[in-house]
């Protein structure tokens, strides 16, 4: 690696880290409307946990102490999803404005513009979903794979958090409208109530049940809550990792490809 | 004459900020009242405390004879109102509003029937009344306004910048019909704008506010006037230049001009040009044009305020 | 001067009233788009719930064997709380905009004003519970209780419907503000989930069988539900319209002080 190479590298990670803390500080200074993120997944939670308790009996449910252990990764997603399409929708708001172009033009390198914002994104999920698992941990939820499976937990959140949001940033690029972003948000709130977050897939039926247990979000929530409720396993974990590093690895390219063709039309 | 619209010591604070600050108005029966002032200078702040949306901190105002704290009922009944931003839901036909408007006021359905396309009519929306209001431009949706703050034939009426924004084609379309109004119906007009020329064209009287405070009040002659003498032109043949300026001289100060002609400031207004030229006459001297140059209400605001009017004459 | 004699009284506000609430619909006619919040949520209750915890059905106890009947009108009434904010969205935005002047400068009561806009929430909110019908059908919907059934899950919708107007209004009157509504749309959203929409009081446990049982809106989801879930009741009938009545004369007064106090 040539020196300027390298000092290339330095300048795009401190940039990249400079807008990190800014949309970090953004969002702490946010901090009301980070709040119904965090109060509504676990209002749900709460009301499922003792709305659903003969539930536990149902043959085909999967052995918990509580309803609680069952729904931790679903209370997680959700609470990360609230506002995960932020980090497309302000990049929209940056060129609905001009900022964006403005941004372009000056000697910041592009990709801090993306990078930053995801990574701030990323931060605020981990920290939602430290906070969740605080909570729940309080409420006497053990986490039978341990530290490992928290961690796990936490890494998936900000993982999912980095999908989204990458996602919505190709959305921006492609409409460059905030409320065309912003619509994807039922999107995702709708497919985790047609996954298995809430209920485990085995007890539902029809169309619902086929729709749900292909539905990607499945295939992530089931290895996590095996690693809550079961015991560690590391094919779990690899699961549970490997298919939103995937996936986000594959919008966050989206993204940077979206954003080097805006480059090129400037 | 007697006053129908009368307020004193009209204050209304928000918060820290004195909106409106000890506002003293009269204004008479039939009189077409121009409100002028600059933005954010509480003309509005004004009109809302006047058509009862508003309550005054303290102070008094009385509307056809009523309190506008006590008699607000009695007051709606009586005044129509023309609101600033055209308050028109575009998702409604403009016929729709008409008789949205007429149930508000209690207007019998079968009296609105003749009178709906006749205010239409006269405010030119036949064509558009089935149209919806997001379709209209910006001089029809004031001239629907207009048409709506007349269908209980108001005695009184607020038009609160009836033509910002309007281009001047509509704008002279709407002054047109104010005037109209005023005449036929003898319909007392109160009319905030931020522009001189309207002040100037429509109304009678005029008062100025700035910073919450009246600055000037009168008829927009008099408060020319009080700015300074108009500037009185005189072209006259090469030869009789000399004598022309001597006699000129006794009617005010000159003033400088180009060659061929002699300018004063005629120092008791406009009123005094005839006289100039008979004394001209009178001396032989044959005048070859004339011109006068009024003060505008712009200097009468510049000299109250020390500021300039934006947007005075034209706004493009 | 030709000031034509105006009918202020009863009759005026009445017809005030009325008007009002049918230029909601002229809006709702103009823009049909308006009512894709309101009509989409409920349906996508309807499914997902449906969906998710069909086999509910199979606990002993349930109170119904088949998921539909018990989670549409649940579903009905969570699009009537969104067809009631959705009204006092409207009048959020009319004060935005200025077109709320208009009605404040009308002789007479405020209270037609209110009236109004309830009463337009109220007929909303039949299009949202007739969609969640449709969809629910779809899935096999039954109606033990018959046309009464039917008209007591209207009755309960429209209800509701309105109160969340009046909540909404309340709290538009005061905020001026269209973004306030999010409040509105969460206390709503929330108050539903305190209570029997998915499963019967039996089965929750704890705090929430407490808040559940304290709940009025407990008392709205019986009298909408009993129509689909068995034979009609007086004793789940009452205390609905009871619940109803009293939730809409607290919200109607405050929403009233709420207007007097912007508009005197």
């Amino acid at each position: 690696m040539t020196a300027s190479s390298v000092s290339r590298v330095m300048a795009i990670g401190s940039q990249t880290w400079e807008l990190t803390r800014r949309s970090v500080v953004s969002e702490k200074r946010q901090f009301l409307s980070v709040l119904p993120g965090l109060i509504f997944p676990l209002l749900l939670a709460a009301v499922y946990t003792k709305q659903f308790g003969r539930v536990l009996d149902m043959p085909g449910f999967p052995e918990v102490d509580s309803f609680l252990d069952f729904i931790l990764p679903a209370c997680i997603v959700q609470a990360v999803t609230f506002g995960a399409t932020a980090a497309g929708s302000e990049l929209a708001l940056d060129i609905e404005n001009g900022f964006l172009e403005r941004l372009l033009v000056s000697p910041v390198a592009r990709a801090p513009i993306l990078f930053g914002r995801l990574a701030g994104a990323a931060v605020v999920a981990s920290v939602k979903a430290t906070v969740i698992l605080a909570v729940f941990l309080i409420f006497g939820v053990e986490v039978a794979g341990g530290p490992a499976a928290m961690f796990v937990l936490v890494v998936v959140a900000a993982l999912l958090v980095l999908f989204i949001g990458a996602m919505a940033q190709v959305m921006a690029f492609r409409t460059g409208s905030q409320e065309a972003v912003g619509a994807t948000f039922p999107l995702i709130f709708v497919s985790i109530f047609m996954s298995s977050a809430f209920f485990p897939t085995n007890l539902m039926s029809g169309w619902f049940k086929v729709v749900a247990e292909n539905n990607p979000l499945s295939w992530v929530i089931n290895p996590v809550r095996r690693l809550v409720i079961n015991e560690w396993s590391s094919a779990d974990a690899l699961q549970a990792l490997g298919l939103p590093t995937a996936l986000a690895m594959m919008t966050i390219s989206a993204a940077v490809i979206a954003l080097n063709r805006r480059l090129a039309i400037l | 004459m007697t006053a129908v619209i009368e307020a004193t010591g009209l204050i209304r604070r928000f918060g820290e900020i004195i909106a409106v600050d000890g506002v003293d108005l009269s204004v008479d029966k039939g009189e077409i009242f121009g409100f002028l002032g600059p933005n954010g200078a509480g003309k509005s702040t004004v009109v809302r405390m006047l058509t009862t949306l508003l309550h005054p901190t303290s102070g008094s105002a009385r509307v056809g004879g009523c309190d506008v704290m006590t008699q607000a009922g009695d007051i709606r009944k009586m005044i129509g109102v023309a609101l600033q931003d055209a308050a028109i839901d575009p998702l409604m036909t403009g016929s729709e509003l008409i008789r949205l408007q007429a149930v508000l006021h209690g207007i019998p359905r079968s009296v609105i029937r003749t009178r709906g396309p006749e205010l239409l009519e006269r405010v030119g929306l036949t064509g558009a009344i089935d149209r919806r209001v997001g379709t209209y431009s910006g001089g029809m949706r004031r001239r629907l306004d207009l048409a709506l703050s007349l269908v209980h034939e108001p005695q009184i009426l607020f038009l609160d910048e009836p033509t910002t924004g309007l281009d001047p084609t509509s704008r002279q379309a709407l002054w047109q019909e104010v005037r109209r109004l005023n005449a036929e119906l003898g319909t007392t007009v109160f009319l905030t704008t931020q522009y001189l020329e309207e002040a100037d064209q429509l109304a009678g009287r005029v008062a100025i506010i700035d910073h919450g405070k009246l600055v000037r009040e009168g008829t927009p002659t008099a408060l020319k006037g009080t700015v300074g003498a108009p500037t009185l032109r005189v072209e006259v043949d090469l030869e009789s230049v000399a004598l022309a300026r001597t006699v000129m001289r006794g009617f005010g100060g000159e003033r400088p001009s180009r060659e061929g002609r002699v300018a004063i400031g005629l120092d008791e207004g406009a009123a005094r040009v005839a006289d100039v030229v008979r004394a001209l006459d009178t001396a032989g001297v044959t005048v070859i044009h004339l011109e006068l140059d009024a003060p505008s209400l712009d200097d009468v605001f510049a000299d109250a305020t020390g500021r300039r009017l934006e947007g005075s004459g034209d706004e493009q | 001067m030709s000031t034509t004699a105006v009918a202020i009284g009863v009759g005026h506000s009445w017809s005030v009233s009325l008007a009002i609430c049918i230029r909601g619909l002229q809006r709702l006619r103009a823009r049909p788009v308006i009512l894709i919040p309101t009509v989409v949520m409920p349906i996508f209750f309807v499914i997902s719930f449906t969906g998710a915890f069909s086999s509910l059905t199979k606990i002993e106890g349930y109170g119904t064997s088949n998921i539909f009947n018990w989670m549409a009108p649940y579903a009905a009434l969570q699009g009537a709380v969104f067809a009631g904010v959705g009204g006092a969205m409207s009048a959020a935005d009319d004060i935005e905009n200025g077109f709320f002047d208009r009605l404040l400068l009308t002789p007479g009561s405020r209270l037609p004003i209110l009236i109004g806009t309830t009463g337009y929430s109220g007929v909303r909110s039949i299009i949202p519970t007739t969609c969640v019908l449709g969809v629910a059908a779809l899935g096999g919907l039954e109606l033990p209780g018959g046309v009464i059934g039917l008209v007591s899950l209207y009755v309960a919708t429209a209800g509701l419907s309105v109160v969340f107007c009046l909540i909404g209004l309340t709290i538009a009157y005061r905020l001026r503000s269209l973004r306030s509504m999010m409040i509105v749309q969460v206390i709503g959203f929330s108050s539903m989930f305190l209570s029997v929409g998915q499963v019967p009081i039996d089965f929750l446990e704890g705090w929430l069988h407490d808040a559940a049982r304290l709940n009025p809106l407990t008392n709205v989801l019986r009298l909408a539900r009993q129509g689909f879930v068995g034979e009609m009741s007086w004793d789940l009938t009452w205390p609905g319209l009871v619940a109803i009545a009293l939730m809409a004369l607290f919200t109607g007064a405050s929403a009233f002080r709420a207007l007097m106090k912007l508009a005197p």
